[in-house]
């Protein structure tokens, strides 16, 4: 029936060539599945760079005729002048490009069950289609028009700024929806991280389809860009395509970012942002820290003793908070690394009445890392888990160009994937232990609490600080 | 659901598979019955070092009646709380040990429990869905904890979603005679109610293996499947088959209607619903090919008709897969300013307008052509397989239907889509539920 992955990472690694000499600086990667005990491994694809600074990511899947096109910015939201600019300008590439307009553009990816959307993000701007194999001719060409020729039509974009607005107040019925990012700006204040990416209702209205196209003269170059094409093609004649429609793209040089390792919040008191929302019929809670950046060398390590306190079903918070005391439906924590920080957050959810038990629990069943420490047994657990679960997060092509844009937005290369297994075996409990005395923050944590301030407003001054804002508030602010 | 909300079940409509992907065909499924009656699909995909076993019972909210309402729900989170062999907490346990995941999702019409592990946990699996099965132990103890667990789901669903506290009330107005009247989880006075008796008798009924079909995809080999069944489940004794549905629901005769006042609600809801029949009806493909016309993509019907005319924020329709006949659903967000009347209205003057003047033939090969995309992505991964496969082979009798769905879908005209609307989508048979920040008053 089909070809392995395994198997054609083998086969792959004997026709990859380099492509059309406009190319330079390619480099095909192929990796070879040598030893079965290595596991999982990153299907073979190549990694180009055009003339202009464009890097191309070609990764061929055959088990279905599709394709996914990525592309990927280095623009997000820590770019943001105005809160949420980067946020509509890749949703401003939808509005129509190169003459055609938005609802031609539609009508045309619908009428072949494509897909096309385009949002960002805190560090990258994402533009991605998936398509049958056999529109290719179709969805490349305009894929490449709605990256790099928006048209930004000033009438559509009065209509999206009016959506997003409104959206934003949607978004405040669902405490779930807006709670990371009461959270992020919480935690990193001014700091770009702490932008939302969303912005607020007041500043979307500043916004213009002027501003926009500035934001994309600014950072949608080649140089600052990664397109990943994995699916059912043939990599000879894709590359061809790829440099015919993006080889012409201007290079721009001097582009300067944000140095987001400077200006990083030190966050020397426990503070409790309590968000009234009047008719809650539960408290919906994080609560944590900063974390690592996402080139951490701990990072596997600490998704292993991760998945023990939060990370999984039988994880101790969910056991103790669900299967235990019946207190909520799940209970998870995690880390969420950016490029030069992140956050630690231990989350959950219950009725009223049981606010203060489930913080305590969590609090105290959070501490059992330092204080209780971890069994071989539960390490053993953990790490089978982890590897267990690892493969089917690289299924599809989407999957997959999502991985390839991340390499390139973070600065890491397949040797994650690779080298997973290994890294997962390799994890000692000493080691385990040295990750959480150095990683998982235990003093002055940070508290977003979501529900009825009337109610809860007593319990949250027992965890610090109280900053009490209504949900209803411009913004997610501090 | 054990875990997640969403009790939607995600099957759709496909078309063959053609060109040089290797895309799975109806040759590439393999099946065998045990003497017990239990029906298992096979599907060999090495695609990745994985594979996962769904089995899918024949008991869902339609099976329930008033004072046990939510119990076959209830029962999905019993099914993780300890048997004979695997005692509390150890179903869990031993199969994350084993680098393996879990979840379950409960529906109108099924219950549906899925595994997710490295194939070389294949025995392991094996083993503890047998004990299950088999020898649960239903313990009071669990049973109140796990109550807690359940009324901090059916709580967060309506704190975070407006449509699970419309859909809720919806129904209850839609069906004043058959079992989907219900919420899926319950009533709240029931979900405090089950007793132990309930509970053992449930079992008993239907986690019989006659009641149930499973389906492993994956990184594993027909022979090795059936060996382990043969060693597994074979043993496990069929039951009497559990009673039929009969409630046949009434014909509605004329429009009815449901309010909801939430205070935080920032622009009226809209959720409306008509009757429709069971999917095995022939009209099943029609009415699919519509909820596409009216919702899916910025060219649709409804998105063109209301959010890019700024009446509305969002626009969606929701036709699941069932056993009896069911409601069509189409629902909007009002935009800033909007009433709930108007957008009402404007969803209503969408379907006239079809039935009045039909749709035109690219609309409807458009419909044909996301069908197939999405058919594409189902079949990317093994999850998407087994769920897909299990879903037809109970909702359609066969899971080959998964293959010839493409004649299916290519024999609907623009004709059919037409009728099914002018006999459906009437106001006689529509149900109207709308969400709004105001208490509804008489002015």
């Amino acid at each position: 029936m089909k070809l392995s992955k395994l198997k054609l990472v083998v086969a792959m690694a004997t026709v990859m060539t380099l492509g059309a000499c406009a190319m330079t600086q390619g480099t095909g990667v192929a990796t070879q599945n040598n030893s079965p005990a290595k596991g999982f491994v990153v299907p073979a694809y190549e990694r180009l760079t055009l003339d202009n600074g464009l890097t191309l990511f070609l990764m061929p899947q055959k088990e279905v005729p599709l394709i996914t096109v990525n592309a990927v910015v280095r623009a997000g939201s820590v770019n943001d002048s105005t809160a949420g600019i980067a946020s509509m300008t890749a949703q401003g590439l939808l509005l129509g490009a190169a003459g055609r307009s938005k609802s031609e553009l539609e009508q045309t990816v619908d009428f072949l069950g494509a897909s096309l959307s385009a949002d960002a993000g805190k560090e990258g701007s994402v533009l991605a289609a998936d398509f049958m194999a056999k529109d290719t001719e179709v969805m490349l060409p305009l894929f490449a028009n709605v990256l790099m020729r928006p048209d930004f039509n000033s009438d559509e974009f009065a209509k999206l700024q009016q959506r997003e607005i409104a959206g934003l107040s949607q978004a405040k019925e669902s405490p779930r929806a807006v709670i990371g990012r009461y959270f992020d700006k919480l935690v990193f204040g001014q700091h770009p991280y702490g932008n939302a990416g969303s912005g607020t209702r007041e500043s979307l209205a500043t916004l213009n389809a002027d501003a926009l196209r500035a934001f994309h003269a600014n950072y949608y170059l080649p140089g600052n860009t990664a397109i990943s094409v994995v699916g059912d093609f043939d990599p000879a004649s894709m590359k061809q395509r790829l440099q015919a429609l993006f080889g012409g793209w201007h290079k721009v040089e001097g582009l300067k970012q944000p140095d987001l390792k400077a200006g990083l919040p030190k966050l020397d008191k426990s503070r409790v942002l309590l968000v009234d929302k009047g008719d809650a019929i539960e408290t919906t809670f994080l609560i944590g820290s900063l974390g690592i950046s996402r080139d951490n060398p701990d990072y596997v390590g600490l998704s292993v003793v991760n998945t023990i306190l939060g990370g999984r079903f039988t994880s101790w918070l969910n056991d103790e908070l669900r299967v235990n005391a019946g207190l909520t439906y799940g209970a998870h924590s995690g880390f969420v690394p950016y490029s030069s920080a992140g956050v630690f957050q231990i989350s959950t959810f219950t009725k009223m009445a049981t606010t203060e038990q489930a913080i305590d629990l969590a609090l105290k069943t959070y501490a059992r890392l330092w204080e209780q420490g971890i069994d071989k047994a539960t390490l053993d657990s953990a790490k089978a888990y982890v590897k267990g679960q690892f493969p089917p997060k690289f299924e599809t092509a989407g999957q997959l160009a999502g991985l390839l844009s991340d390499m390139y937005l973070y600065g890491f290369d397949d040797s994650f994937i690779n080298e997973f297994q290994q890294r997962v075996d390799g994890l000692t409990l000493a080691e385990a232990q040295r990750l959480v005395a150095s990683y998982f923050p235990r003093e002055n944590l940070q508290f977003v609490l979501i529900g009825n301030a009337a109610e809860i407003a007593p319990i949250a001054a027992k965890y610090g600080e109280v900053i009490k804002v209504n949900i209803q508030d411009v913004g997610f602010g501090n | 659901m054990k875990r997640t909300l969403s009790a939607l079940v995600l099957a759709m409509g496909l078309m063959t598979v053609q060109g040089q992907s290797q895309a799975t065909t109806v040759a590439d499924i393999q099946e065998f019955t045990l003497n017990n009656g239990m029906k298992i699909m096979v599907l060999e995909d090495s695609s990745i070092p994985n594979a996962n076993m769904y089995l899918f019972w024949k008991v869902g909210s339609r099976n329930e009646a008033p004072g046990i309402t939510g119990i076959s729900h209830f029962f999905e989170h019993m099914m993780f709380n300890g048997a004979k062999k695997y005692g509390p907490k150890m179903f869990d346990r031993t199969m994350e040990a084993a680098g393996g995941a879990n979840n379950a999702y409960t529906t109108e019409n099924t219950t549906v429990y899925t595994d997710w592990f490295p194939s070389s946990a294949l025995e392991t699996i094996f083993d503890l869905e047998a004990d299950r099965i088999a020898n649960l132990d239903i313990n009071a103890k669990m049973v109140e904890s796990e109550r807690g667990v359940v009324a901090s789901e059916r709580t967060t669903g309506l704190e975070n979603s407006n449509w699970r506290t419309l859909m809720e009330e919806l129904k209850g107005a839609a069906f004043r005679a058959h079992p989907y009247s219900w919420p899926v989880i319950g009533h709240e006075s029931d979900i405090a109610a089950w007793t132990l008796d309930d509970l053992v008798q449930y079992h008993k009924t239907y986690y019989a293996p006659n009641n149930a079909v499973v389906v492993v995809a994956g990184d594993v080999k027909l022979a090795e499947v059936k060996a382990l069944a043969d060693k597994y489940f074979a043993p496990i004794p069929a039951q009497a088959p559990p009673r039929d549905i009969k409630t046949v629901e009434p014909e509605q005769k004329g429009e009815r209607r449901v309010y909801v006042q939430k205070a935080s609600v920032t622009s009226p809801n809209v959720m409306m619903a008509y009757h429709v029949p069971a999917t095995r009806h022939e009209d099943y493909y029609a009415l699919d090919l519509l909820a596409s016309i009216l919702s899916q993509g910025n060219s649709s019907r409804l998105y063109q008709a209301l959010v890019d005319k700024e009446l509305a924020l969002e626009v969606d329709t929701y036709f699941p897969m069932s056993f009896d006949p069911n409601l069509y659903y189409l629902m909007g967000v009002a935009a800033p300013g909007v009433s709930a009347d108007q957008l009402e209205k404007a969803l209503i003057a969408e379907t006239n307008k079809i039935a009045a003047e039909g749709v035109t033939q690219e609309e409807l090969e458009k419909a044909k052509n996301i069908k197939l995309m999405d058919f594409y992505r189902t079949m990317e991964t093994i999850d998407g397989k087994a769920n897909t496969l299990g879903t037809y082979e109970l909702f359609f009798g066969s899971f080959d239907k998964l293959f010839s769905a493409p004649d299916a879908y290519n024999k609907v005209t623009t004709a059919d889509i037409q009728r099914v609307v002018q006999t459906y989508l009437k106001r006689a048979n529509r149900t109207v539920a709308i969400l709004d920040a105001t208490e509804e008053t008489d002015k």
